[in-house]
């Protein structure tokens, strides 16, 4: 994906800060997102993903700070912004007592443009039945509702938030399909997530938000060349011979068996492991905190 | 007008419901009537059954049950508005509460409405249905007069007494809509507004027993809208109906203020 080149910015916080009360929500968020812009912001859970998404929309009020959406400021032109915006929560809850025909309806009714056609064809990608009750329906299809909702009007900015979370992974393809699509189109893309391979394929940039910090805003490209893995090695003889090569971030020795966090080359490590007898060989995915704790520490070092 | 209408649409069984059976109730009453009406004797000795302090909270000291509207000012009218007004308060507590109860209210802030937009239909919602619940029961009211045989009444003074509760349920609801905002559940908020209006009422009650408790009742919407008041005086005083919808109207302001700067938790 080659990253379009920001002409204006859809998305831009200035010195964006949230206290509930003395709890910490935000402090000092400074983002830009551009037009047309996939932009991926991951963090770990409460570390104030969806409290800067409230703020933009203005389900919260900042404690300070300033926040523009398409350009206008998100206090004073709230009503105007949501025009162009499609939103689809974390955890989505409709009224119970409609059906996805009366929500939808009840929906296309808030916009003065004609989401009628966009609705039908979002109804097929999806497989949705209308006239089933909101109250009957699985997780995964209010999910699958929520989508439609967010797409009907044609926003011109699309702020996910954990969208993937009860979607199987047909439905998650689909619904990828769709944003490519959308995005082709022109529409901007804030997604936020704690998946940094979900992440990873999509954005064109991410911001990494810790403890309601902003830590770094990094192009994916540069992220992409960091492959980390954890790595497990167990050995017959129970004997952990001295492995030194470049990558290896952190090691750690129990019963036989060596953990790396490592982000080198994967053939040199194995090249160097046939010289030994492996009862074992694990390599895994690292979370998403562990990558940031090291990459941080790397850059600092 | 997309939410007002949803509105509208989302709660009419609770509304008929609670119109349908105090109307009812009122048809009783005056189906009971005549009969009683009949036997002059046994309602006078019912009448001085009671103590001094009762006959009061009913009016019964000034105004007579051996006349229709007299027996309807002192046995219906006092269930119509206290009844009424709790379901006109658990009306205007639920409206707004039950959008963040059931987190349906990220749905509603996230299309391109403001917030005083789902405030003023909200407002115009519960508005429209106490004006239905009174027409429905000043209709079987005013039917039941015609249908059985009463005597004679004044149809004006039956209008006001039918009108008034309106204005006290319109404050109650304006009040619960406010305190709303203060219960993160609607249940907690209904059963608020409830204890609040039978607070209210019980110092209406307690202001017509004793003198040093008389104060008491100026804080109360029932007291503005007396029954055996608007019978002596033939009509609903027009400063007793400002004062309520002041209240309503301060109270509706105050929940505008707070709800335009409310973070929104769900």
């Amino acid at each position: 994906m080659q990253e379009p080149v920001p002409t204006r910015y859809v998305i831009e916080t200035r010195d964006l800060t949230k206290y509930y009360g003395k709890n910490r929500g935000i402090i000092d968020v400074n983002l830009q997102v551009g037009e047309g812009e996939i932009f991926g912001f991951i963090g770990p859970n409460g570390a104030g993903k969806s409290t800067t998404i409230r703020i933009l929309l203005n389900f919260i009020f900042p404690t300070r700070g300033t926040a523009k959406v398409l350009g206008m400021d998100v206090l004073r032109e709230s009503r105007k912004i949501k025009r162009q915006v499609g939103y689809l929560p974390g955890e989505v809850d409709y009224y119970e007592e409609m059906t996805v025909g009366e929500l939808l309806e009840y929906t296309t009714r808030f916009y003065e443009t004609d989401c009628r056609r966009r609705t039908e064809e979002l109804l097929e990608t999806f497989e949705l039945d209308t006239r089933r009750k909101i109250h009957a329906l699985s997780l995964g299809t209010k999910r699958k509702l929520g989508i439609i909702l967010a797409l009907l009007h044609k926003p011109r900015l699309l702020i996910l938030d954990e969208p993937t979370g009860g979607l199987d992974p047909l439905m998650q393809k689909r619904f990828f399909d769709v944003l490519r699509e959308e995005q082709k189109q022109g529409t901007a893309i804030f997604f936020s997530s704690h998946i940094l391979s979900e992440v990873q394929k999509r954005c064109h940039r991410v911001a990494i938000i810790k403890e309601g910090r902003i830590l770094k805003i990094e192009e994916i490209e540069k992220l992409r060349g960091n492959q980390f893995r954890n790595v497990r090695i167990s050995f017959k003889n129970g004997n952990i011979p001295d492995i030194d090569l470049p990558g290896i971030i952190h090691r750690e020795k129990e019963n036989g068996t060596l953990r790396l966090f490592f982000n080198g080359d994967i053939n040199e490590l194995l090249r160097v492991l046939t010289h030994h007898e492996l009862a074992g060989l694990w390599l895994e995915e690292p979370t998403l905190e562990e990558v940031f704790m090291h990459y941080y520490e790397k850059d600092e070092s | 007008m997309n939410i007002f209408f949803r509105e509208l649409k989302a709660n009419y069984k609770f509304l008929l419901v609670w119109a349908l059976a105090l109307a009812l109730l009122n048809f009783f009453m005056m189906y009971v009537y005549p009969s009683f009406a009949a036997d002059v004797e046994a309602l006078e000795k019912l009448v001085e059954m009671y103590p001094e302090g009762l006959l009061k909270v009913f009016g019964l000291d000034r105004i007579s049950l051996v006349d229709p509207l007299g027996f309807y000012a002192t046995e219906a009218y006092f269930m119509i508005i206290l009844f009424g007004s709790i379901f006109a308060a658990i009306l205007g507590s639920t409206l707004l509460a039950k959008e963040e109860d059931e987190k349906t209210i990220e749905f509603l802030l996230a299309r391109p409405v403001t917030r005083t937009q789902v405030l003023t239909n909200k407002i115009l919602a519960y508005l429209v249905y106490l004006l239905l619940f009174n027409l429905i029961i000043g209709l079987v009211t005013y039917g039941a007069f015609e249908i059985f045989d009463v005597g004679t009444y004044s149809r004006s003074v039956l209008a006001y007494l039918l009108a008034a509760p309106f204005f006290a349920h319109f404050t109650f609801a304006s009040l619960g809509f406010l305190s709303s905002l203060f219960f993160s559940r609607r249940k907690s908020a209904s059963s608020a507004g409830i204890g609040f209006v039978l607070t209210l009422y019980f110092f209406d009650a307690l202001a017509s027993f004793s003198k040093e408790a008389e104060f008491l009742r100026y804080l109360s919407p029932f007291y503005y809208m007396n029954a055996a008041e608007i019978l002596l005086d033939g009509r609903i005083d027009p400063l007793n109906a400002l004062i309520l919808l002041a209240i309503s109207a301060a109270a509706l302001g105050f929940t505008h203020q707070l709800y335009s700067r409310r973070d929104i938790l769900i």
